[in-house]
């Protein structure tokens, strides 16, 4: 889908970016990544970095020489040539696509709704799913195969090469040295892109992703780099300080990727969400906080211009229902208005990342038919209002209705996506980096971001609303069911 | 300040999650002032029973819990009130006699190898601590020797052990089948992450599964008494 000018969002101003980007190199230069990879420690410090014991320090213009030579178009083609496209960084183009390796299938039941644990029939069926409903763009590898891990790689792609005619991101590589095979089995290297979590927060390269990613690179394959800081645990609990983090944990892949090869196809994969701290810490993805930091990482991504891999629509909800009908909604909407490209985890995502469902991808792809038609029908209108407009008719299509109260707290969840509860300012920057570094140089790095998060939380970072609770018409999600075929 | 005075300044700044000087605790207002390391140290050099302090901290952790459980307080401030403990627990021990009632044992604690997530354990690490065991994290993508060699040379009663992939699973049974085999048949094993359960913990011959921070505490406390 192609939104207008008008549509695109721009929540900081060109001199609070300026402020991130600046803050960002702060970090890569002072405090730096921990690499324990001497192969990779010697590449950098061979471009220009310095060591300080086993960290490597980055200097800002390594970041921006990072940026200019990586790639800012990537092709994805596909068994189905119809299915290819191209992302362009400076395009308002977004693409939707599954995401996950989740553990658990949720499936309905006559006593309600059911997990199980996720294997390769699973994915086998999620792909022949997906690959007939007509708003997934491209597959992330959606759930993993039941079988022992050195044989992960090439089962999930035969499953791919014999289920999915779409762009294929392959998601996380096991083994490296599979890599050959997988591409083989695929067919066409073309078709096959990754996803590497490169640097575990906070700001420690993790030794066998380096390796992936090399691999990876030198095959000159698309790959996104990712980072899921959780706001108060893996890093802090400040949006200004979160997004300096991710940041710099994403550009350091871009540096890395860059120094293996000029030129890279590297995508911007940045997920700052926050850590439930009211209850026990666990992820929060898709309340109103958690899309507005995840929102300003896809904006930050377009002022770098370069490809955006941003996610979005993960909900917090364990099974379908209602109030994970108006995450998505809300998610999506600011994401694709932030001018994320390649949007990935879109569809059938539940549970915090945790589950599947095959209901849940039909949902989300009526849901999106929405949400796409809003954003067509009124070029020009505000994405507050577009929001609005499709949570209310994306829950009336599933037989909810929409009363005050429930248009009420869609309002309020609006409000604290858009509303900035921090300065933007050198104070904070500098407050930000020095939290950072401490966590960093102290054993349970977590612990001291859980710290300092006390005042946050009575400030009220984290949205405290009601959930939308109402049962659910399934008759379309029925119907769509019926009429796809997917293997028994 | 009278003896009664310094205790009920300790007793709030616990309550604060007032580390040190350097933090600022509950409220954003306290860097600068006297934290728990301080006033501890005060304590002991004004000649304060340590037992007292002790009782001390049990009463603060206590109305902690109480403020958790009605919603006042949150993970964070209990993380902070815990290592307050935690840190006095410290300075307190070296003063203590010997073998006195209130060790309660030690817990060695480690994410196993292949596997980065720390968030959790961290959270267990420090509410046991708080709880006032003797904690010793050996941190994450811990290789079962490392793990052996620290059960050797530390002398646990507890082990914690922390997964959550599924392919780290595996690895977390080839701990337990160590320890096992090594002899240490004594030392309970406790686990936890995600992918784990009390039906896993069976099956690999661990002791007790626990689904959070609270429940480990509660099964610590139920294996204490019982023995
Ligand atoms: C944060 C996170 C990360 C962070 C970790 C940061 C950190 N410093 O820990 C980062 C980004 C680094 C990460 C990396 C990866 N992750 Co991860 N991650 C998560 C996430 C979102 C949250 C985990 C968390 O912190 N929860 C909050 C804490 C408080 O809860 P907890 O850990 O469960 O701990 C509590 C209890 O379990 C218990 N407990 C835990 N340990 C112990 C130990 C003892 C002794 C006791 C008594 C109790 C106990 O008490 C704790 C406190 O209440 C989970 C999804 C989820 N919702 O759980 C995925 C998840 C665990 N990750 C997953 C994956 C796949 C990965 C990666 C492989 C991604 C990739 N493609 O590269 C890498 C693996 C890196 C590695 N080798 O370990 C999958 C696992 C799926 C599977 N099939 O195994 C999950 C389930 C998400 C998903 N579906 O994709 N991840």
């Amino acid at each position: 889908m192609i939104i207008s000018d008008a549509q695109q969002i721009k929540m900081l101003s060109s001199s609070e970016m300026d402020l991130i980007h600046e803050g960002t190199c702060r970090v890569l230069s002072q405090i730096g990544v921990k690499v324990t990879h001497e192969d990779i420690a010697e590449l950098l410090v061979s471009k220009g970095a310095q060591r300080k014991g086993d960290r490597v320090l980055i200097p800002k213009n390594m970041v921006e020489k990072a940026l200019a030579d990586t790639a800012k178009t990537i092709q994805f083609d596909a068994p189905n040539p119809d299915y290819g496209f191209t992302v362009n960084a400076s395009e308002n183009q977004a693409k939707f696509g599954t995401g996950g390796q989740a553990l658990y299938m949720v499936e309905r039941t006559s006593e309600g709704w059911k997990e199980k644990l996720a294997g390769a029939h699973d994915l086998k069926q999620i792909l022949a799913l997906c690959d007939q409903l007509e708003n997934v763009d491209f597959i992330t590898r959606p759930v993993e195969c039941d079988v022992p891990e050195d044989q992960m790689d090439v089962e999930k792609a035969k499953i791919f090469r014999d289920y999915s005619s779409k762009p294929m991101n392959l998601a996380n590589l096991f083994k490296r040295d599979r890599l050959d095979e997988v591409l083989d089995i695929i067919g066409d290297p073309a078709y096959v892109s990754f996803i590497v979590c490169l640097v575990s927060s906070p700001l420690v390269m993790d030794t066998p992703s380096g390796d992936k990613l090399k691999a990876i690179v030198e095959k000159d394959l698309p790959v996104a780099i990712s980072s899921c800081t959780q706001g108060g645990s893996t890093a802090p609990f400040s949006e200004v300080g979160e997004l300096m983090q991710l940041n710099a944990e994403v550009l350091f892949g871009y540096v890395l990727a860059n120094a293996i090869r000029p030129g890279a196809k590297v995508l911007y994969r940045g997920i700052p969400i926050t850590s439930n701290l009211y209850s026990d810490g666990s992820p929060r993805w898709c309340q109103p906080e958690s899309i507005r930091r995840v929102a300003l990482a896809t904006q930050l991504c377009r002022y770098y211009n370069i490809p955006c891999c941003a996610t979005a629509g993960v909900s917090d909800e364990a099974e379908p229902s209602a109030q994970a009908i108006s995450e998505k909604v809300l998610c999506w909407t600011y994401i694709i208005a932030s001018g994320g490209h390649y949007i990935n985890s879109a569809l059938g995502m539940l549970n915090q990342v945790m589950s599947v469902s095959l209901d849940q991808y039909v949902i989300d792809d009526i849901l999106l038919k929405i949400v796409k038609e809003k954003f067509k029908k009124n070029e020009s209108k505000e994405v507050s209002h577009l929001a609005m407009d499709a949570m209310v008719e994306g829950l009336k299509l599933f037989g909810i209705t929409v009363d005050e109260k429930i248009e009420e707290e869609l309002r309020a969840r609006i409000e604290h996506v858009e509303k900035s509860l921090e300065p933007y300012n050198e104070d904070n920057v500098s407050q930000q980096v020095d939290i950072i570094e401490k966590a960093v140089t102290q054993s349970g790095g977590s612990t001291v971001f859980m710290k300092a998060s006390r005042v946050g939380l009575r400030k009220g970072y984290l949205y405290t609303g009601n959930r939308i609770d109402s049962p659910l018409d399934l008759t379309r999600v029925d119907e769509r069911l019926e009429a796809v075929s997917i293997p028994e | 300040m009278s003896e009664q005075e310094l205790l009920n300044e300790l007793e709030h700044v616990i309550l604060m999650g007032h580390i040190n000087e350097e933090d600022e605790g509950l409220d954003g207002t306290m860097q600068g002032t006297p934290g728990t390391e301080e006033l501890v140290k005060k304590a002991l050099e004004e000649g304060i029973d340590p037992e007292k302090l002790l009782k001390t901290f049990g009463k603060a952790m206590e109305k902690v819990g109480e403020k958790f459980e009605s919603g006042e307080f949150f993970l964070p401030d209990m993380m902070a009130s815990g290592e307050c403990v935690g840190n006095a627990m410290e300075i307190v021990e070296p003063k203590l006699a010997a073998g006195t009632s209130y060790e309660k044992g030690k817990f060695l604690i480690a994410t196993v190898q292949g596997d980065l997530h720390d968030i959790g354990k961290n959270i267990v690490a420090t509410m046991i601590k708080g709880a006032g065991y003797h904690v010793k994290d050996l941190g994450i993508d811990v290789p079962a020797d490392n793990i052996l060699e620290a059960i050797k040379e530390y002398e646990p009663n507890f082990v914690g052990l922390s997964a959550l992939l599924t392919t780290t699973m595996t690895e977390m049974e080839q701990v337990v089948k160590r320890i096992r085999e090594e002899g240490y048949s004594d030392i309970k094993i406790f686990i936890g992450g995600v992918p784990t359960s009390q039906e896993f913990a069976d099956k690999i011959g661990a002791d007790h599964h626990c689904k959070d921070a609270m429940e480990a505490l509660n099964k610590l406390e139920k294996v204490r008494d019982a023995s």
